[in-house]
């Protein structure tokens, strides 16, 4: 409402705008010019690029223009089909499991009472500073056939023989989900804890007094007051999970098979691994982002945020 | 909306993956009356010992290039490559770099103009004539052919004795006889025969070959997977060596050497660039032997020969390309003393064929109990069928991967493999 009213006086007060008004807003500009051009020219030039390529096909260098012939191939491509239901799996068993697991994380965390509560916080926040690459490779140990997890389940009498953690596809998948849910568990809690800092304590108490037990007081009160932040970690842990990559190309390597393969992998594949197809290879991208907008659209829709 | 901008753009960073260049530092630098070359190549056990054993006998020869030796991963090397090369700039670039065979077409067809001709600096019939067809491009020879991927089979001698059995035993088998030992083996010891990969189908690879079959057909382009029934073979006994329980199943490298540094399995059937990996185990001397690669069984052109891996040095062609071209010619080109120490140092078999009748080769090596290995793998590299390994060798092989998934999974082979044909006409087209 301010904000109406107030524009037309901004735009009288610009016809006015004496030299030093003018000097100071060329400033600004200035400011703002050195975040444009570098944006323009190191995210959108390439983005641009990156599109103008995918309209060609060829080896290496050799491209010509095919038009849209990379995106329908897309459709018939099996190895394309695979790595995105792969990553779409990911995305719904890993995203729901994580954000619940970091809400749950952080409000046992954010109780008053509770001792040592740095510690933990800097335990379970840890893995996310961690490089991803050493923890991988550190996992891939772990899971391997005679690895930690392996002799930790056989020891307690779990499994009989070892289980290929790394070469069966069911428990390949579920070993990168464990994965991925450990490292970034804790960076999603510092965003829940945080917002959950700015939650005033007297909302709780009053609940307390009409006679709210805890659960309810989460889901009618945490939640809720939560909402924009869940959104917002739900969206980059979309965007995360879409363009995984680190974990799957040092733990299994998309195998066996393709069963772990991601779409960001199979980018990869197509540039480096294979016959260079630079063109083919940003059509995938292209698809991802695609994807992404789409994904984040519904997400916006779902939790009905007008803003 | 603002909002949705931004997750737009920040979900575009993943174009970014296109644009990741390497380290910046120019091939080849004139400082004064010296100049400098670069070389890139991976395995610091022996690609980059081969280097440094050259380097060193180049300085007697020419002290004014230094050889600036960088060792990187393979995979990096290529994906700067790659990066590097069809972004059109020099760059970064080094004047020497080691590709693998199975990959040099690709480079060599896909960026024609950044490898330098090395037809006038080496004598190509001095070659193992192997190694020319993958080096060069319409009669013009650009590699400068390195290693032997000669295969064999190593073994454990004093496993084979406690189950009663001898290296005679091992000796030039199909796959189905080695199988049958392997079984024995296991029920006297316990032992699994070998490690295994199930996303690894090198060993099929090398399967194939001893009968000249690959998976493309002879152009190197036409996939050659659906009535390719030595590969229908190879995929069987891949999975019987999974469903007779005698392999310990690994997913990289480093479990893979581990498994024969601790004993864990009794046979490697590879390259025999893993000479070097077996003989680090040095509580292990004396109890190796290697015999000859087991034949694909069911088919009478099978030899008990094959080849796994083994790479060639290329010049790019970049500013220091004479001097880097000279290094090559004078080192892994023609010097018969390299060879020599090539042979005695890290164990490596070149494919340079006046040093194959250096004495050196008939050398008796103490770790496996004084067998003429050199010789042995020397003779094996005689028989190797040829085939054109072509454009899409780990391409093909990825498909194949998904297709040997889902055989072991219990789908029909012919099925199997009539898909994968479907989708490499598909991908390579």
């Amino acid at each position: 409402m301010d904000l109406s009213r107030s524009i037309p006086k901004a735009l009288s007060a610009k016809k006015k705008m004496s030299k030093q008004q003018l000097a100071q807003t060329m400033v600004g500009w200035g400011f703002v010019a050195v975040a444009a051009i570098l944006i323009a020219v190191f995210s959108f030039y390439p983005m641009i690029q990156a599109f103008y390529l995918s309209l060609h096909s060829g080896m290496g260098n050799n491209l010509q223009f095919v038009g849209i012939a990379n995106y329908l191939r897309l459709f018939q491509d099996a190895t394309f089909i695979t790595a995105v239901t792969n990553t779409f799996t990911y995305l719904i068993v890993q995203v729901p499991l994580m954000i619940v697991l970091g809400l749950v994380f952080s409000v046992v965390l954010n109780r008053p009472d509770l001792k040592g509560k740095g510690f933990f916080r800097t335990a379970i926040f840890l893995p996310a500073i961690t490089s991803l690459v050493a923890t991988s490779t550190i996992f891939r140990y772990l899971f391997g056939q005679q690895g930690l997890v392996n002799m930790a389940l056989l020891g307690l009498g779990i499994i009989d023989s070892p289980l290929g953690w790394l070469t069966q596809p069911t428990l390949a998948r579920i070993a990168i989900i464990i994965v991925i849910t450990w490292r970034w568990t804790g960076y999603n809690m510092i965003f829940y804890l945080s917002s959950l800092q700015n939650v005033d304590y007297s909302i709780y108490e009053a609940a307390k007094i009409d006679g709210a037990n805890a659960i309810q007081q989460f889901f009618k009160i945490t939640i809720p007051m939560l909402k924009p932040i869940i959104l917002f970690t739900s969206i980059t842990s979309t965007i995360g999970t879409l363009q995984l990559f680190d974990e799957v190309m040092n733990i299994t390597g998309g195998g066996p098979g393709n069963s772990t393969l991601t779409i960001s992998q199979y980018i990869y594949n197509l540039s480096f691994r294979w016959t260079p197809d630079f063109g083919y290879a940003s059509a995938v991208s292209f698809a991802i982002v695609i994807m992404i907008v789409v994904l984040s659209i519904i997400q916006f829709k779902v939790t009905g945020d007008k803003k | 909306m603002k909002k949705m901008i931004t997750a737009i753009a920040a979900s575009v960073t993943i174009l970014g993956l296109a644009a990741c260049a390497g380290e910046e530092s120019t091939g080849g630098t004139q400082v004064g009356g010296t100049q400098e070359i670069t070389a890139w190549a991976w395995d610091p056990n022996f690609n980059i010992r081969a280097l440094n054993l050259a380097t060193e006998i180049f300085e007697g020869i020419n002290p004014d290039i230094t050889v600036n030796v960088v060792e990187n991963a393979q995979d990096s090397i290529i994906q700067q490559l790659n990066v590097m090369m069809s972004s059109g700039t020099a760059n970064g670039l080094p004047n020497i770099v080691l590709i693998e065979d199975y990959r040099a077409q690709v480079f060599l067809q896909a960026f024609p103009d950044m490898f330098f001709e090395m037809s006038d600096f080496i004598d190509v019939n001095e070659f193992a004539p192997y190694k020319i067809p993958m080096t060069s491009i319409d009669g013009r020879q650009y590699g400068v052919p390195f290693d032997t991927g000669a295969t064999g089979l190593y073994v454990r001698t004093d496993i084979l004795e406690s189950a009663g059995l001898s290296v005679a035993d091992v000796t030039d088998l199909d796959w189905d006889q080695l199988i049958e030992v392997g079984l024995q083996v296991k029920e006297a010891t316990g032992l699994p025969m070998m490690t295994l990969d199930p996303s690894d189908l090198g060993i099929i690879r090398s399967m194939i070959q001893t009968t000249g079959t690959w998976y493309t057909e002879e152009d190197g382009i036409t996939p050659f997977i659906e009535g390719n029934e030595q590969l229908k073979a190879g995929f069987e006994v891949f999975r019987r060596l999974i469903d007779e329980g005698i392999v310990l199943p690994v997913t990289d490298w480093s479990q893979f050497v581990s498994g024969f540094n601790n004993g864990d399995v009794w046979a490697v059937p590879t390259g025999n660039w893993i000479t070097a990996s077996i003989m680090a185990a040095e509580d292990q001397a004396g109890n190796w032997a290697v015999v000859s690669q087991p034949r694909l069984p069911g088919f009478a052109n099978s030899v008990n020969a094959s080849n796994l891996g083994g790479s060639s040095w290329y010049v790019l062609n970049v500013d220091g390309k004479e001097a880097a071209a000279e290094f090559l010619a004078s080192t892994f080109g023609s010097s018969i003393e390299l060879y020599e120490s090539l042979l005695n140092e890290i164990g490596a078999i070149g494919t340079f064929i006046p040093a194959l009748a250096s004495s050196v080769m008939d050398q008796e090596v103490e770790f496996f109990g004084g067998q003429r290995i050199f010789s042995d793998f020397a003779d094996w590299t005689q028989q190797i069928p040829q085939v054109n390994f072509g454009l899409h060798t780990y391409a093909l092989e990825d498909i194949l991967a998904v297709a040997m998934q889902s055989y072991l999974n219990g789908q029909d082979l012919d099925q199997v493999l009539r898909d994968a044909q479907a989708q490499a006409n598909n991908q390579l087209n």
